[in-house]
């Protein structure tokens, strides 16, 4: 198993209840299986999951990726700064 | 060709101190600079109109400071002639009327694609840059989601 972080901000933050959290995922698992697992885990996610942004070390990340250990991996709506 | 041309960016929870930031980009040689500075609109008439309370920000620090070094070196590599890059990103509570976000960019001269460098720099920080505001108004509140989806290496 990979340890990994998860930090969530803004939409998702809010619906998931928390700002980061750690977990334990297979050592192949990539960006579109660990959206699965939290969508199935966490059912307030499911909606947000779909357009959600991805970050593996806080580089832009996409499905096919695998999860690296030790991630940070962050999640987050398309952003709206400025 | 001067190596040590300032850069500046940064997220913050204290007020825009845009003489300080504009001091800091100015060199010598500096002529001409580009400021953009967005502020929080109490009356909002494009779209549907409504009237806002207050916004509230959040950043992913770390990455944001990452993606707006990356966005000042996108702005040196499409306009060489840049000397000084400031971006900042103001955070937390802020209410109508107050500068949110500030882009400067520095050049000897204003025909230089300075004021086109600076406009590049607000626009990318609006796609790129980890950070998310929620509108606050008597009607509630919403999370203001933008529309960009980076690529693989942005």
């Amino acid at each position: 198993m990979n340890h990994i972080k998860l930090l969530l901000f803004a939409t998702l933050r809010e619906r998931a209840g928390v700002k980061s959290m750690e977990l334990d995922i297979p050592v192949d698992m990539t960006i579109h299986g660990l959206k699965d697992k939290l969508s199935s885990d966490f059912p307030t996610l499911k909606e947000s999951m779909k357009s959600a942004l991805i970050t593996i070390n806080r580089e832009y990340a996409f499905d096919e990726a695998v999860v690296p250990a030790n991630a940070e991996i962050g999640m987050f709506p398309p952003v709206s700064g400025g | 060709m001067i190596m040590n041309l300032p850069t500046i960016y940064s997220i913050t929870e204290d007020e825009i101190d845009l003489n300080d930031l504009l001091a800091k980009i100015t060199l010598a040689s500096t002529g001409a600079a580009a400021i953009f500075t967005g502020m929080v609109r109490g009356e909002t008439s494009r779209g549907e109109a409504h009237e806002t309370d207050y916004l509230e920000y959040e950043a992913y620090v770390p990455m944001a400071d990452a993606k707006m070094k990356q966005v000042a070196e996108e702005i040196r590599t499409k306009w060489p002639v840049i000397e000084g890059i400031a971006i900042v990103q103001r955070v937390g509570k802020l209410y109508p009327k107050t500068p949110t976000v500030l882009i400067a960019c520095t050049a000897a001269h204003r025909d230089t694609g300075v004021f086109e460098a600076a406009r590049y720099g607000i626009d990318r920080l609006k796609e790129i840059v980890p950070i998310w505001k929620k509108e606050v108004s008597t009607n509630g509140e919403f999370w203001v989601e933008g529309e960009y989806f980076p690529k693989a290496g942005e």
